[in-house]
């Protein structure tokens, strides 16, 4: 369920903070970024409106096309009052065109998102811009967020947050020891005013492979818990119960009717099987192969699944339309099965210290069989039953078991013995080519990357292409042959690929010696990570056992003068070991590479880069052959 | 040069028959078609592509209506297959009137699913695309057939063009050309195929039928979008218009803004009073030329938006903002009060289209250049990343239409003026540390030209990791520990006044994983300090004819200091010879030698392509020059002790 977050106005790039902040060396930087969020009550009828305030500077030329803005907003909110200008040192000029525009692309087919699109006139170096606007928030369980840092810096940052005295307001702040925030609650007649105040805040932008930005960035969450009319405590967002009983209203607006084609195909997928699991692994296994991912995000239809009956019909759903149709499948068969709610990995949020719909942006079904819980997410329609979908991981599920009752379990990580390559080589030599049959099998996490790249990936590539751009094995000069990726359509708990190859001038023959890497391939050799550089934690998206049972054929006339010793380095959170094993003409390379964690905080990079750094000097050791 | 094929369309007036559309429809009771093993191997495969496009003028009013349908009928196999099809997008630019949609499926057990009609969604002003009327296929499963038929009719433009080549294989394609006698022309490209005049309910029309058009291919070094099959059609009430006469008024209309006749006051003192100001009399024409551009590129931002305002030279001028055809307005306003004459040149991206100057159409004018023909330099005005220069990648090679301030007009293949002006010369001294686990390379480098330019803007532009990243590729990329311990460039603002400045990188790196440890030996992957190359694959025969970037030349000088008590071997793979030679010219090639000078080893590379389209029949000896850079890459050398 890619739901909307509200409020959240979609800054695209963002980087962490780096004291103390050199606003003379940026390009462009925000002199000033607030809200001012006003919520009112009359009869029971909530009023809120948030005053948003930019005021930028353009220190340099250089990037000018920062003069093209825009408010994102969808059917939750409406935008008035809006105020554009840009200052020079002789002039203002007013904004005088302002144009709405649908969002359209990425990986949501239809979207009630728009954009009210502007440019800034006559920017330059010094000029300075400002932006005001209010933004109509319809909803009260959409309060939204605050975040004190953006993709460039910040010199000022205010978040004022007034509500009426009956109105108890409720608040999360994350990291806001990164930016000094100063926090002050002041009481006048009629309300409380909460406000955030931090200066000089360096930029934040997302980086590729890292855990979430908002693990970093300074940023405050605000809900209403409750409202007092005539005396009388009303709940809005007090806690997870809340949030359930409003989800559950959403939720039992599905429409139930005409299921019977639905109920017909259950009761044939499963006419044979006998056990709970195996019933449950055939619908979800159809799910995930006939009901095509469609995004849709349509106001509150973006948080209603729609009717299994018409899903079924259209053959194509979001998250939340799958998740509905295995709930009515699994039970029309008695498998107890419920509707869940779930955020993805990159939404670092618990329910229980903010229970808002910020929290979550996914739905999955849980199913209970015999004691056990198994989260299914038919919009990953390569990962195996049993397995949740490799992004929701570690996260808290919300399920719904009644209308009253709700648990929220975490989604287990995969151990990595589940996620496992192996890959088994044989290889000979010919003067100084290598010749080599190779055989990977890939379970768990790592056969459902390897057939999503495989399907997704591959574009116009031919096989011999993809596959050296994909392992690099020996070199990128590795002529493929026999290249077979089996059948990426059926359902396995396994995939096994093969293929020969050959890269020529590998060895390198001096004399009466044959100087031999057989590290054809070199996992995690190019892992070091710029310490310095990366400000973000490293996300790793599974744990997983990587084994290369290599074996080589010493060729005739030749014999082993040098192999490597033995070599181990096993830690906790990865490691690896190398062994050599001489068994009459041939040499049995055993090499694990695992990794036992899907994060890398900063202060574990130095540890990392040492574990990096010998895992290379594992990689250098060559053998040598010599003739007889 | 492709032939035209033009024909009018002098018919004798037969009655008014009612148009095609009208009955024009699917088949009442579909079934799936039969196909092959190997077209049922294809993720997805059409087997039916048809559009109609019929022009209809009234006999009421005289206005002209034009009608287009689309009747697709597609397979797909797989999920991939779904994927790619069952999202459905109608443009409804230029649309008065949807006449019809409708969409079904074809189950493998014949089941058939029609689109509800509620479904369909409006989105409005997308982008630069405008509005769209976008449905999901529904019932779409493995095996299934997706059949779409929709007609719209749209206001009248005597112009149109309809792509026939897509990424997935089309068993059948028909195109009809309907004019109800009025005066047209339709042509084909990419094709040998060229329409028919057949009869269809009693009217003359152009027919064409194309059978087996394959899946576009992406090719390196090619232009695959722009060689895609289309066709591109005229139609116009007026039986007297010619090819020139049209091209005639579309220049003069364009002209208007762009050689203006009277000079804007706030442009003459912007140049006196900034542009110029503290400059010698005696500048040349190219520091003018730049001082002017990287005046606009630092004042004036370009837009893309329906603000009607942007046309006025007034207001571009005071807001300083502009649309990518009325900035050229501004460029004229302060190149007239600059007395620097200059051509304005229309063109297109040659990746995306070829202009085709016997054939006019309105879309192919998609990008406007400013020449200076004094200094045979252009301006690419709506471009941040680029300032005066010889012609962009985009636009090299492509025909131009070329305006002088008389509105005179000549067609010319945009071309290069100095075939020299992009190398990369580098200069790399490699030692070790002193228990042989350490490379260091110390390098100076610099990048002329069409190279210079990017990475100026590049570094200029990217910031974060993105910049981190094109640091690692200047600094040879593929090194798996690299680390750079020292990285300084130069020339890197981007208003530079003076020709052809190279951009210069001066880095210190090291690495451990270069040297790999063989008994007491070392093998050095000398190579790999070139930084990873592109390696073309030819498993398939190659479909399109070769074009590169630009003309360009690298010269490399790597010295490597020899360890005492060490001696070398395996120095054979680092010689490598490839070039190509057509009727006795060499057109591009790859020489790299070495030679030992007392305890250092030196190796000389050079890599030239002297043009950038290249024979596709000689496609495999422009394969070995590029992949000899690839080869080399994967160079060792063994130290071994004496």
């Amino acid at each position: 369920m890619k739901k909307i977050v509200v409020l959240f106005l979609c800054i695209s790039h963002f980087v962490i903070a780096q004291n103390p902040v050199d606003f003379d060396i940026e390009d462009f930087y925000y002199l000033k970024r607030s809200q001012s969020l006003k919520v009112t009550l009359n009869n029971d009828k909530f009023t809120i409106i948030n005053e948003v305030y930019e005021k930028a500077k353009y220190n340099t030329a250089n990037k000018l096309f920062f003069a093209n803005d825009l408010i994102h907003f969808d059917s939750f909110t409406d935008i008035n009052d809006i105020e554009a200008f840009t200052e020079n040192a002789s002039s203002k000029i007013k904004v005088d065109h302002f144009e709405t525009k649908d969002s359209f692309g990425g990986s949501v087919f239809f979207s009630d998102q728009q954009s009210i699109n502007f440019v800034f006139p006559a920017v330059k170096k010094g000029a300075k811009t400002t932006l005001r606007y209010k933004e109509n928030i319809k909803d009260p369980h959409f309060l939204g967020s605050f975040r004190f840092g953006s993709f460039v810096p910040t010199k000022e940052a205010v978040y004022t947050v007034e509500v009426p005295k009956n109105v108890a307001l409720g608040f999360k702040t994350f990291n806001l020891e990164k930016a000094n925030v100063q926090f002050e609650k002041k009481e006048t007649k009629r309300t409380t005013i909460y406000t955030w105040k931090a200066n000089n805040i360096g930029d934040f932008r997302k980086e590729d492979k890292s855990l979430s930005i908002l693990k970093y960035l300074p940023h405050v969450i605000v809900y209403i818990k409750n409202y007092k009319t005539k005396g009388v405590e009303k709940p809005v967002l007090n806690d997870v119960k809340d949030l359930y009983s409003w989800y559950v209203t959403l939720k039992n607006q599905v429409d139930k009717s005409n299921l019977e084609e639905v109920f017909n195909i259950t009761e044939n997928l499963v006419k044979d099987l006998k056990s709970d699991k195996e019933k449950a692994k055939a619908i979800f296994n159809w799910v995930q192969d006939n009901i095509t991912y469609v995004a849709f995000e349509d106001g509150l239809g973006g948080f209603i699944p729609r009717g299994a009956a018409s899903v079924c019909n259209k053959r194509y759903g979001d998250c939340k339309d799958m998740a509905n149709i295995l709930f009515e499948m699994l039970n029309h068969v008695g498998i107890e099965a419920h509707h869940t709610w779930i955020g993805t990995r990159d939404r670092p949020y618990s329910y229980y210290e903010v229970p808002t719909p910020i929290v979550d942006n996914h739905m999955i079904t849980t199913v209970f069989i015999d004691d056990e819980i198994i989260f299914l997410d038919a919009t990953d329609s390569y990962v195996p039953f049993g397995m949740s979908s490799s992004f929701t991981q570690s996260k808290e599920a919300l399920i719904g078991i009644s209308d009253e009752e709700f648990k929220i379990v975490k989604v287990p990580i995969q151990e990595k013995e589940k996620n496992t390559s192996l890959i088994e080589t044989t290889i000979t030599l010919e003067e100084s080519t290598i010749k080599a049959s190779e055989k990977r099998t890939m379970k768990g996490y790592e056969m459902v990357d390897f057939i999503y790249d495989a399907k997704y990936k591959k574009d116009d590539t031919s096989y011999e292409e993809y596959l050296n751009n994909k392992y690099q094995i020996g070199n990128n000069k590795t002529a493929y042959t026999k290249i077979d990726l089996g059948d990426l359509s059926s359902k396995n708990d396994s995939h096994s690929i093969s293929y020969d190859i050959e890269i020529n001038n590998y060895a390198k023959k001096i004399g009466s010696k044959i100087y031999l890497n057989l590290n054809l391939e070199k996992p995690l050799s190019t892992a070091t990570i710029q310490a310095d550089k990366q400000r973000f934690g490293k996300k790793i998206d599974h744990k997983y056992i990587r084994n290369y049972k290599t074996t080589f054929v010493i060729p005739e006339g030749y014999a082993l003068k040098t192999i490597p010793k033995n070599i181990a380095n096993e830690l906790d959170l990865y490691g690896y070991s190398f062994t050599f094993e001489k068994k009459e003409n041939k040499l049995i390379v055993n090499k694990i590479i695992y990794m036992n964690t899907l994060a890398l905080e900063n202060e574990q990079f130095e540890d990392y880069n040492i574990f990096i750094k010998s895992l290379i000097k594992a990689y250098k050791k060559s053998i040598v052959l010599e003739k007889i | 040069m492709k032939k035209i094929f033009s024909i009018a369309l002098l018919l004798i007036a037969t009655t008014s028959f009612s148009q095609h559309f009208k009955t024009y429809d699917w088949k009442e009771n579909p079934t799936l078609h039969e196909l092959s093993e190997e077209e049922n191997a294809e993720s997805s495969i059409a087997i039916l592509k048809k559009n109609i496009v019929e022009f209809k003028q009234s006999v009421i009013t005289n206005d002209i209506n034009v009608y287009e349908t689309t009747h697709n009928i597609i397979r797909v196999n797989d999920d991939i297959g779904i994927a790619k099809h069952n999202q459905v997008y109608i443009s409804m630019r230029n649309v008065k009137k949807i006449k019809s949609i409708k969409a079904r499926t074809i189950s493998k057990e014949g089941k058939i699913t029609n689109l509800d009609e509620n479904n369909i969604k409006q989105i409005e002003n997308v982008e630069e695309y405008g509005d769209f009327q976008i449905f999901a296929i529904e019932g779409a499963e493995n095996g299934s057939e997706i059949e779409v038929l929709y007609t719209v009719e749209k206001e009248f433009s005597p112009f149109g063009s309809e792509t026939l080549q897509f990424d997935y294989p089309i068993k059948r394609s028909e195109m009809v050309f309907i004019t109800n006698n009025l005066t047209g022309n339709i042509k084909t490209y990419n094709t040998d195929q060229t329409f028919d005049r057949t009869y269809l309910e009693e009217k003359l029309v152009e027919e064409l039928v194309l059978n087996d058009i394959p899946a576009t291919v992406e090719e390196d070094y090619a232009t695959s979008e722009a060689n895609k099959v289309y066709v591109a059609y005229q139609c116009f009430g007026n039986p007297d218009l010619t090819q020139e006469s049209l091209w005639n008024s579309t220049i003069g209309n364009i002209a208007n803004g762009y050689f203006p006749k009277s000079i804007e006051k706030s442009a003459i003192s912007e140049v006196e009073n900034v542009i110029l100001k503290d400059q010698k009399n005696d500048i040349s024409i190219y520091t003018k030329a730049a001082l002017l551009e990287n005046y606009i590129k630092s004042n004036f931002t370009v837009v893309e938006n329906r603000n009607e305002q942007l046309n006025d030279i007034e207001y571009i001028l005071k807001n300083k903002t502009a649309s990518e055809y009325s900035i050229v307005k501004a460029y004229a306003q302060f190149l007239e009060a600059m007395e620097i004459e200059y051509q304005i040149v229309i063109t297109a991206n040659r990746f995306e289209h070829k202009l085709d100057p016997e054939f006019y159409s309105p879309s192919a004018l998609r990008e406007f250049m400013i020449y200076l023909p004094e200094i045979k330099q252009y301006i690419s005005p709506t471009r941040i990343d680029y300032r005066l220069s010889e012609a962009p990648s985009n636009i090299l090679g492509n025909n131009g239409i070329f305006i002088n301030k008389d509105v005179e007009y000549y067609f010319a293949k945009i071309t290069q003026y100095d075939p020299n002006y992009s190398n990369i010369k580098r200069v790399m001294d490699i030692s070790f540390s002193d228990d042989f686990d350490k490379v260091i390379i110390d390098e100076n480098q610099e990048y002329s030209g069409h190279w210079g330019i990017q990475n100026r803007a590049v570094m200029t532009f990217f910031t974060g990791q993105d910049k981190e990243d094109f640091k690692d590729q200047l600094t040879g990329s593929g090194i798996e520990d690299k680390n750079i311990l020292n990285f300084e460039v130069g020339n890197t603002t981007m208003n530079q006044t003076e020709y052809n400045l190279p951009y210069i990188v001066k880095s210190v790196t090291e690495s451990s994983a270069l040297l790999e440890e063989a008994g007491d030996s070392y093998i050095f992957q000398l190579g790999k300090v070139i930084g990873v190359q592109s390696e073309l694959y030819q498993e398939k025969e190659r479909v399109h004819p070769i074009e590169m970037q630009y003309p360009n030349q690298y010269n490399y000088t790597i010295t490597v200091d020899i360890p005492k008590g060490y001696t070398l071997e395996g120095l054979e793979s680092l010689e490598i010879n490839k070039r190509m030679e057509v009727d006795g010219k060499l057109l591009c090639k790859w020489l790299s030698e070495y030679e030992i000078k007392q305890n250092k080893l030196v190796i000389t590379i050079e890599e030239s392509y002297y043009i950038n389209e290249f024979p596709k029949e000689h496609y495999e000896s422009f394969r070995q020059v590029i992949n000899a850079a690839s080869d080399f890459n994967k160079a060792a050398i063994l130290f071994s002790v004496e």
